[in-house]
């Protein structure tokens, strides 16, 4: 199949070539020497056109040879690549050590070269298809015909000169020893000889570099996915945390949250309120005095004596006004409501004094209701509870929990500077392994707080020190090694703070029942902002049912207190601390005040009730 | 979905006025009575409550109206405008200018979720290839610094702060000119949190704002908040001026009323929505579709719009392949990418309707995903061949050998490999019993086009592949069919959404 086989030098010398069709590919090679190997365009395809004819090239840079083969265009032969590679192999192998000589007679190695691409070629063709097999035949016959033809015609030399001699100056070989053409030829190959010797004396043999592998699928880059890793490119900032310097020391804070926590101060709202409501009362009494008047002379004398009963009938103006008046000051409205009908069954049917209103019935009763509602049934005293728990060897552990952003780890700080300040040493569990910045958070306050209480005044130990193990991990774990290393190295209290998270989230909420359960802490606090609307009671009332349901245990350890925090944001809109209160019975054990330390309080029930009523 | 407590309690009020037989007065005044109460219970501020009940009132005069049905109409029509009115300031929100700095300022309450929202934020411009970046200049709380900076390498998002400089001016003026400089198109500033009764801070808002003169304020509200949230937002807005709003914490059964109210405090409106706390649960705030949504009515406009957004490429080639009932598991997989990009499964399930209310809470819905990323990265580990191949699960069940190389690849156990080619199996039947459907890709009303037996057994098909509590939430068959014509309607020829949907449903 292959028309014209060819082996020449750089320099146009031609050293072996073998011609199946007796056809002259002379100006072929030309065009390709011409067009392709002068002009530099070595590209990778190695693949030449000329009118129906193709050249497939391999160039040799060690020997600077050039293999090429001449076949027709519309044949496609996909061994081509190999077969030059094999066949460069062999021809070196068999004169790559020998100098150059007069004659190459490569015609065996040649027809073992190609049979044997052409075997590879029909293998690999009459693999998937088994209609190949006449096709076969026909190149067995006419690789036989092929050698045939070879062995009987003499071999034709010829050269290709660089100036482009016409093809019709080629002629068959002459007698070898008068012909002009051949003395040329010698003539050539001396110079080629002198040349190459220097360079085959220097020139390392290639090691052929294998063909790059096919490039493999990239790495998935999730979203999402960025690790420290990504944290070196993203970062612009100029220093590091190394460079952080500790701030100046607010020492005017030491000392002041020792003993018992201060009281809360509500601010005192306007006195129009007040007016307000008296000069209600006074209308609906001169509408009272009225109707008396025109009862005739039994309702006068009924009047006087101040038998008047009230009914539900006369309460639910007042209500209606005062229901809307909590929803306003923040209480949860299916709260303000049952507080309404608790005031309205209390005072039904009871007697109303001379100088009373329906009104300042209705408020005085109400208020009343809301300072029972707050004061707590049980008192919490943890100063007591933790030197009791000292005494016995074990720390006393208090769990934090709440939903996000409500300010759980700023008021574990605060409890952590009130205990400082009463001689306990803490130790602050770390079990936020989700929110970003949570661990370095508590790292900041534990450095603050050993700032202001150095441990050169406790005896050379720190008072607060921080158990941290990174992000991603398990939170309960955490805390039981925490308390763990509280006991060894008998700390007196354990805070721990947990990842804030939402009431309906199950998979979190039973994280945290499972903290619970597993730590058995002496004291489990609700960490709510008394910004919060109705959501209180969602949050109250699940974050106690999720304690209870997923625990498992018969005595389930729900919430034992509650802390409210951001009281400084609302005024005099208090109803958080009533709708908490009410949910869960529970005390209300600190009040947030601000983001200092010394910003804790104890509520004051009497100033929250008072500035709810105005 | 968001509020649904809400919604829930407005669309039974709503219901009960189509079951009274007169329409009167009183019907009208139990009605709202009841809307009044629900707004109440999600913290709507009172006063904005009175008000929408007294404006419903004017609207509707019972001397001048004649028919029943005219008058149910007009009711609903009234609530629903009352309610968008609620939420709807009137004013158009900043839009940023691609190819030009934007510099947007964050401003809000303590524990508002500003610093998540940034990058959520961020993430989101960052997504549509927008050059996003965050400056965090909150020196006041402590690991402020630390919390953006962790939240900005998980989403790759060019950081500035600082360790050493306690000025928040200097770092948002530092951090802003050098992003600037470096060409980037969206520059969020984040600043500490603060309310009304701390002056110093808010006259320390005041001067970041005026150093780096943003093109946008956005005031971060807490949806839990209740009625003291009036007063916090007329005090941001009396001091910066706010351009819009963003609500966070409004997954699960958050009530969202109070935020609300900082709608009517600073005139301005809400542009987004937080639903979470990861980084992606974050949602555009359309007033019409959320109110659409908030009465359980889906937002189909709403879904498509999303799957546009994301300009799906490939998706003619899929819609031919499904012609001709080709599906392999590159297909499949090409479909788990897209719901990857299409962000949490809540913000598009909350879309169809019916599954608007309460069908996935948000811990089921990252198992979910979980679910899904295990899945690809088990198809990360098969071959060319066996991506391609066009009929996979014969050639899986061909060679076993081949389950036990993808699973030890990918770091999963056997059985979760098979049970994908089973997914696969499952979902590539459907698709050749849908190339069978003559006409079904055809342009205009499916109804036409497609013979009412074959649509039958092919909506059946569907139903079989879909999880029964699903479908129970969809309306069974009929819902079905419904839903897939009001996606041929609404999407006016954008099939692309079709292909997505249903691999929404492979991914379950």
């Amino acid at each position: 199949m292959l028309d014209f086989v060819v082996i020449f030098t750089k320099g146009g010398v031609v050293l072996w070539h073998s011609n199946a069709s007796g056809n002259s590919f002379a100006s072929c090679i030309n065009s390709l020497i011409r067009g392709v190997i002068l002009e530099e365009r070595n590209t990778e395809a190695k693949y030449y056109e000329e009118d129906h004819l193709a050249v497939q090239f391999k160039l040799d840079n060690e020997l600077d040879l050039v293999y090429a083969a001449i076949f027709q265009k519309v044949i496609k032969l996909n061994y081509l690549d190999g077969f030059l590679a094999d066949m460069q192999a062999a021809f070196k192998e068999k004169y790559g050590d020998i100098r150059l000589g007069d004659d190459y007679d490569f015609d065996r190695e040649y027809r073992r070269v190609l049979s044997a691409a052409e075997e590879a070629s029909a293998k690999q063709v009459k693999a998937p298809k088994t209609m190949r097999s006449y096709n076969e035949s026909q190149k067995s016959k006419k690789t036989v015909a092929s050698m045939i033809q070879d062995d009987k015609k003499p071999v034709e030399k010829r050269v290709n000169i660089q100036e482009a001699p016409p093809p019709s100056k080629s002629q068959p070989s002459s007698p070898p020893t008068g012909s002009p053409m051949d003395k040329i030829i010698m003539e050539k190959r001396r110079k080629l000889r002198e040349k190459l010797t220097p360079t085959k004396k220097t020139s390392p043999s290639d090691s052929k570099s294998s063909k790059p592998e096919k490039a493999g699928k990239k790495p998935r880059v999730w979203d999402l996915g960025g690790n420290s890793k990504d944290a070196a490119l993203l970062d612009r900032s100029r220093d590091s945390p190394d460079d952080v310097q500790y701030q100046n020391i607010n020492s005017e804070l030491v000392g002041t949250m020792q003993g018992v926590i201060r009281d809360l101060d509500v601010e005192s709202e306007d006195e129009a309120d007040n007016e307000d409501a008296s000069s209600e009362g006074e209308a609906e009494e001169q509408v009272q005095s009225k109707k008396g008047k025109r009862g005739g002379l039994l309702s006068y004398f009924k009047g006087i004596v101040g038998a008047k009963t009230m009914s539900l009938a006369d309460l639910q103006p007042a209500l209606e006004k005062m229901r809307d008046h909590l929803i306003s000051k923040n209480v949860a409205s299916e709260i303000a409501a049952k507080l309404c009908d608790s005031v309205a069954a209390s005072l039904d049917g009871k007697q109303m004094g001379t100088f009373d209103s329906i009104a300042s019935q209705v408020k005085e009763a109400l208020t009343e209701s809301l300072v029972r509602i707050l004061s707590p049934k049980r008192r919490i005293d943890i100063i007591r509870d933790a030197l009791e728990s000292k005494r016995n060897g074990r720390p006393y552990t208090i769990i934090f929990c709440g939903v996000n952003g409500v300010g759980k780890s700023t008021n574990l700080a605060k409890i952590c500077f009130w205990l400082i300040e009463n001689d306990f040493n803490v130790l602050i569990a770390a079990c936020d392994t989700f929110r970003a910045g949570a661990v370095e958070q508590l790292r900041t306050h534990t450095r603050h707080l050993n700032a202001l209480h150095p441990a050169a005044k406790h005896d050379g130990r720190n008072m607060v020190q921080l158990y941290e193990k990174g992000y991603g991990k398990d939170a309960a774990g955490i805390a039981m090694e925490a308390i763990k290393f509280a006991h060894d190295t008998r700390v007196d209290v354990v805070l721990v703070d947990t990842a804030g998270r939402m009431q309906d989230n199950e998979p979190l909420m039973r994280s945290l029942s499972k903290l619970i359960k597993v730590n058995n802490p002496d004291l489990v606090l609700f960490v709510g902002e008394a910004l919060v609307g109705n959501e209180a009671v969602d949050q109250l009332v699940k974050f106690n049912q999720s304690l209870a349901d997923y625990s498992s245990n018969e005595n389930p350890h729900i919430i034992d207190g509650i802390v409210l925090t951001k009281f400084d944001t609302i005024d005099d809109k208090v109803g958080a601390a009533i709708s908490m209160t009410y949910i869960t019975g529970q005390p209300i054990v600190f009040v947030g005040t601000g983001q200092t330390y010394a910003d804790l309080k104890a509520i004051n029930v009497n100033a929250v009730v008072n500035s709810l009523m105005k | 979905m968001v509020l649904a407590d809400l919604g829930r309690k407005i669309t039974t009020a709503l219901h009960s006025l189509s079951k009274a037989t007169v329409i009167n007065e009183e019907a009208l005044n139990s009605m709202l009575k009841e809307i009044c109460a629900a707004l109440l219970e999600a913290d709507v501020n009172i006063r904005l409550v009175k008000q929408l009940r007294e404006n419903v009132r004017a609207v509707i005069d019972f001397d001048e109206m004649a028919g029943g049905l005219n008058k149910r109409r007009m009711i609903q029509s009234a609530v629903f405008k009352e309610l968008v009115k609620l939420v709807d300031p009137g004013v158009k929100p900043y839009q940023p200018i691609k190819g030009k700095a934007n510099v947007v300022m964050f401003v809000g309450l303590q524990g508002s979720g500003k610093t998540t929202t940034c990058t959520k934020l961020a993430y989101h411009y960052q997504k549509r290839n927008w050059k996003s970046c965050l400056v965090c200049a909150d020196t006041f709380r402590a690991g402020a610094y630390d919390q953006v900076k962790q939240n900005a390498t998980k989403a790759r998002i060019p950081f500035y702060g600082s360790y050493t400089e306690i000025d928040p001016v200097v770092i948002a003026q530092d951090g802003v000119d050098m992003f600037k400089r470096e060409g980037f198109e969206m520059i969020i500033v984040d600043t500490s949190g603060r309310h009304k009764q701390e002056e110093s801070l808010f006259e320390e808002m005041l001067a970041v704002s005026n150093a780096v003169s943003p093109d946008n304020i956005i005031f971060v509200m807490d949806a839990t908040i209740g009625q003291a949230c009036e007063a916090q937002a007329k005090a941001f807005k009396d001091k910066v001026d706010i351009g819009s709003v963003i609500i966070t914490k409004l997954d699960g059964h958050a009530k969202g009323g109070g935020a609300l109210s900082a709608v009517a405090a600073t005139q301005s409106p809400i542009i987004f929505i937080g639903t979470g706390e990861h980084i992606d649960d974050l949602e555009p705030f359309k007033t019409k579709p959320f109110v659409s949504k908030l009465l359980g009515m889906g937002d189909i406009e709403g879904l498509i719009d999303k799957v546009n957004e994301l300009k799906l490429d490939g998706n003619d080639e899929l819609l031919e392949k499904i012609k001709h009932g080709h599906f392999t598991i590159r297909d499949m997989y090409e479909q788990f990418q897209n719901i990857m990009k299409m962000g949490p499964f809540s913000q598009f399930m909350n879309m169809i309707p019916g599954f608007s209310q309460d069908f996935m809470t948000k811990g089921g819905e990252q198992e979910s995903m979980a679910r899904v990323k295990r899945m690809m990265t088990m198809m990360d580990s098969m071959s060319d061949n066996e991506l391609d191949n066009r009929d996979g699960a014969k050639l899986f069940s061909k060679q076993p050998n081949r389950c036990v190389r993808v699973a030890q690849g990918a770091g999963v156990m056997e059985r979760e490999v098979k049970e994908l080619i089973a997914h696969y199996t499952k979902f590539s039947a459907v698709v050749k019993k849908m190339g069978g459907v003559k006409g079904l890709f055809k342009q205009g009303d499916m109804t036409k086009n497609v013979n009412p037996t074959q649509m039958a057994k092919l909506n059946q098909q569907i139903a079989k592949m879909i999880d029964p509590r699903m479908l129970q939430q969809m309306g069974g068959v009929g819902g079905i069919q419904n839903m897939m014509r009001q996606l041929q309607q609404g999407a006016a020829g954008g099939l692309g959404g079709l292909g997505n949907l249903m691999s929404g449903f492979g991914g379950k």
